[in-house]
């Protein structure tokens, strides 16, 4: 089995607001193996992105901030890094795709140009060396005539392929660790198959190791090696993705595919979870899921569970498996 | 024969693009171009397809937001066309209900929920105040939100409860047709299921009849009776949910659906092939000759780039649009 | 798993913030200000300790009774014909602050409604009236409004009507962007699904969501309504003397800043804190006024 290249240790990262604290990750530990895509997978406002963000120490300051934990990459505790030391980290060995590609790239500069001021950045390369370094970028991401393409505008081109740009971007420093944030969301079905296949593609040539942020099951299905299932600032279930699908433990997770719609079948009538995720100003006392947990005990309401390992690999926080 | 409720008959849409100071025409975005469907009462049809296919333009010519190029809507039989307008504002608007996607964005953020709610009422009746609160306290619970509701704004409520909102103001007038586009996928995964399984039992409880509008395959296999598959402003197969998920026919139906199948790591160590279309859904400006999907299809032949299918009856309700069938 | 610190956790959320109190204070020190204004404005001939026309050329420019020389029968000093500089400002209240509201509703409410109907029927209104927008715009204001005062005479309705001939104009073009911006909104869109009519829109639908800019704008306005009235008064067709405007009275001392620095200042610093008074009001009525902000 191939070594960890980043271990997340037991991190908080909490939001100070005029209105309270918010603890949008509230203790999460996961870690990511080289060459392995590992899913973070949750609703909105579960603290997916902002785990992204405290990796890449991005968090909007002053309001956000880690309050414990570790993040070590590849031996080296990033949140122990001064600002200048963690600037050498970002784009050159943990880089990231955001969402909505329609604002992700800047409209006034040329597909080129972006690539290139990535490429310039990271790596000090004389000029003459720089194209063909933005060409193999954008060959890396299969995308079409990237000659020609060069000397074009965001605007000229369809979201799939400003996805790839951004992607091209990306991957322009050759990092270890990519943290894609929702990237196939504002995608068509048919493009985001195609990207999906890509970023496999780009793996296999490249033994990059991937942070797999989304909403949708289907995806991590698709993408992932392991997933960690992620409600309300917790990872409430880690585990192999096929372990995930066949057995899954935690109640959150067995609700969530019962309550999505599947096509190779006619559901009679989903299952929907009642109520709705708990403010992670204010979280209920024990278990976070209780108040909308079909099983839940009185133990649940008391106390909060912790993460138990059931078997190979596969941990879930939830006193109805212990 | 069905209780047919409304009917299009060969919607086209057009929009010319113009250039220059004197404003010419120099090219057509053909949006939508000749598409049939029939809704009946009671049930739902699912326009399916990506970003351009004519999905959006259709509803909004259903929802006469729209002037059609050619074609007629026919609504419990009669053409739209020949409605005057007083009738129209009369006997068809009325008839009709709109969800849309976003519940951040569809209610206006200084209005109160019961003004929300009543504005259809307010517009469209001459209903006094007080039997105007007393419906809006009744469509609440309807949708499942409670009468203490009314004096909050919408910046209260979750997403899930917006929509809910949406789908009390939708149901003011009674109608017999709600359009809903895209009506879930805004919301959290969790909430959805909430939401789809109002809509269900609302259709059952006053014999609704819904025209989804929809990207995501297993939402419309779930909600739907009857799915129309669109690709660059026109139909590629159309018919029954459960035939046409379990039969599908057309290529583009196909890549669609493998495309949205949930695939486990395992099921490409078994080296099952998910079908993935190369390139991008080509311009409406200028659609490619003969079958729109021939420059994508993975079985296109010949004869598929030069000749246009017709839209062929297959079988009891399954039509398709494909030479090589 | 680790037991990990949480490292300063409870320091930061034992701070509290004074937040109560300072919202409070913006609120209440331009409130205070205003309000001030306001009576002194309301109730002018029982404030003021002479009328503001009394010419006393004996005690012409004295100082203000803190300076030597001064003395507390003219607290704020004289000006150059001996009327009382105190007195004065609170007559001037009284013209600077009606003529500031009475422009202010005039072109706030022209404005707003041409800008809306311009934003939301859009095309050939919308043409028509922009161009005349510009036009007005593109007209050099002060000399629309002398040509004006030459006309009818100078007075209070001629500056009035002088300033808001000029004022409408910025706020069309504002409402404008924002009307456009609106009419493409999912809830314009929904309302002209149930069958809205486009005056219920602009007026239900469209209006209500402009009153922020429209606020701001207005409080804007007011300093530049004070100090056109004060450029009108000077170039002779303001408000005529021997009527105090805070205009006119800043006009009045100009000359003799070197020797009676209090005759302009006076006014001056009442101009300046009126108009920071209305622009901290605004915000505060902005976020008032918008239900999304008011529980924050």
């Amino acid at each position: 089995m191939s070594k960890v290249l980043l271990e997340v240790e037991d991190l908080h990262t909490f939001f100070f607001t005029r209105r309270g604290v918010v603890k949008a990750v509230d203790g999460i530990s996961f870690y990511v193996r080289e060459g392995e895509t590992f899913g973070l997978v949750g609703e909105s406002a579960c603290g997916k992105t902002v785990t992204a963000l405290s990796i890449l120490r991005l968090l909007p300051e002053p309001a956000g901030r880690i309050v414990a934990g570790k993040v070590v990459f590849d031996g080296t505790n990033l949140l122990e890094l001064d600002k200048k030391e963690m600037r050498a980290y970002r784009g050159r060995e943990i880089s990231m795709i955001l969402q909505d590609p329609m604002t992700s790239l800047n409209p006034v500069y040329s597909i080129g140009d972006q690539i290139a001021e990535a490429v310039r950045m990271r790596h000090d390369l004389p000029d003459n060396m720089v194209e063909p370094e933005v060409i193999s970028a954008l060959r890396l991401l299969k995308i079409p005539s990237p000659e020609t393409i060069l000397g074009e505008y965001p605007f000229q081109m369809s979201g799939g392929m400003r996805q790839r740009v951004v992607g091209a971007i990306a991957m322009s420093c050759r990092p270890r660790l990519l943290i894609a944030d929702e990237p196939t969301t504002a995608l068509d079905a048919t493009i985001q198959a195609q990207y999906l296949a890509l970023f496999k593609d780009v793996q296999k040539k490249t033994n990059i190791s991937i942070i797999f942020i989304t909403h949708d099951f289907g995806v991590v299905a698709n993408m992932c090696h392991r997933v960690g299932v992620m409600y309300a600032g917790k990872i409430v279930e880690t585990a192999t993705t096929s372990e995930l699908f066949k057995a899954p433990k935690h109640p959150y997770t067995v609700a969530m595919m019962d309550s999505v719609p599947r096509l190779d079948h006619k559901d009679k009538r989903l299952y929907s979870i009642k109520g709705q995720p708990p403010s992670l100003m204010n979280l209920p006392p024990g278990c976070r899921f209780y108040p909308r947990c079909s099983v839940a005990t009185d133990v649940c309401r008391k106390r909060e569970p912790h993460q138990v390992e059931i078997s190979d690999g596969h941990s879930v926080s939830c006193w109805r498996v212990q | 024969m069905a209780d047919v409720l409304l009917e299009g008959c060969d919607l086209t849409k057009h929009y010319p693009i113009k250039k220059g100071f004197l404003q010419r025409t120099v090219g057509w975005v053909r949006a939508v171009d000749g598409i049939s469907f029939t809704i009946e009462r009671g049930k739902t049809l699912s326009l399916v397809g990506e970003s351009g296919a004519g999905k959006t333009t259709t509803a909004k010519a259903v929802l006469l937001q729209e002037k059609l190029t050619s074609g007629s809507i026919l609504f419990e039989g009669r053409d739209l066309r020949k409605f005057s307008r007083s009738q129209l504002a009369r006997e068809y608007r009325p008839s009709l209900g709109s969800v849309q996607q976003n519940p951040w964005s569809s209610m206006n953020p200084r209005m109160r929920v019961r003004d929300i709610v009543a504005e259809p009422l307010v517009v469209n009746t001459k209903k006094s105040k007080g039997q105007i609160r007393s419906r809006v306290v009744e469509l609440l619970e309807q949708v499942g939100l409670r009468a203490d509701h009314v004096d909050q704004y919408p910046h209260e409520f979750s997403g899930g409860q917006r929509q809910r909102i949406a789908v009390a103001r939708a149901l003011a007038l009674n109608p017999s047709l709600v359009i809903l586009d895209e009506p879930v996928s805004a919301l959290d995964v969790s909430i959805r299921a909430q939401i789809m399984n109002l809509l269900k039992d609302l259709q059952t409880k006053s014999n609704l009849s819904y025209l989804v509008i929809a990207h995501n395959l297993a939402t419309v296999r779930y909600m739907s009776h009857t799915v129309a598959i669109m690709y660059l402003g026109q139909i590629v197969e159309y018919g029954g949910a459960e035939e046409l998920f379990k039969r599908p026919l057309h290529p583009y139906t196909k890549a669609l659906i493998s495309a949205s199948l949930l695939r486990l790591p395992e099921d490409e160590e078994k080296g099952r092939k998910q079908i993935i279309l190369s390139g991008e859904m080509p311009s409406p400006l200028n659609p490619p000759p003969g079958c729109r999907f021939h420059t994508r299809c993975t079985e296109a032949a010949s004869t598929c780039s030069q000749e246009a299918p017709p839209l062929r009856k297959v079988g009891a309700n399954h039509y398709v649009a494909c030479l090589r069938f | 798993m680790a037991t990990t610190k949480l490292m300063g956790l409870d320091k930061v959320s034992g701070v509290k913030r004074p937040k109560s109190i300072f919202l409070n204070l913006t609120f209440i020190i331009p409130a205070v200000v205003l309000l001030v204004a306001m009576i002194m404005a309301i109730f002018a001939p029982l404030l003021a300790p002479y009328p503001y026309d009394q010419i006393a050329l004996t005690d012409r420019l004295m100082p203000p009774a803190f300076m030597e020389g001064g003395s507390t029968a003219h607290i704020l000093g004289t000006d150059l014909v001996g009327r009382d500089i105190l007195s004065r400002l609170i007559y001037g209240a009284q013209i600077s602050l009606s003529v500031a509201l009475m422009v202010i509703v005039i072109t706030a409410g022209v404005g707003t409604a041409l800008g809306i109907v311009a934003g939301y029927l859009g095309g050939r209104t919308d043409g028509f009236l922009m161009r005349v927008t510009d036009i007005s715009l593109a007209f050099p204001a002060i000399l629309i409004a002398l040509l004006f005062a030459a006309t009818i005479g100078p007075g209070y309705w001629t500056v009035v009507i002088a300033i808001s001939m000029l004022g409408w104009a910025p706020y069309a073009r504002l409402i404008r962007g924002e009307a456009l911006k609106l009419r493409e909104t999912d809830f314009v869109a929904q309302a002209r699904i149930i069958g809205t009519s486009p005056v219920r829109i602009m007026v239900r639908h469209i209006f209500p969501n402009i009153i922020n800019p429209l606020i701001i704008m207005s409080t804007l306005a007011v300093g530049m309504v004070i100090l056109t009235e004060a450029v009108l008064s000077y170039l002779g067709a303001g408000i005529p003397p021997p009527a105090a405007s805070w205009g006119n009275m800043v006009n009045d001392g100009r000359s003799l800043l070197d020797v009676a620095w209090w005759i302009s200042t006076f006014p001056g610093v009442a101009i300046g804190l009126v108009v920071m008074a209305g622009n901290f009001m605004g915000d505060w009525l902005r976020d008032k006024l918008d239900p999304r902000l008011r529980q924050i």
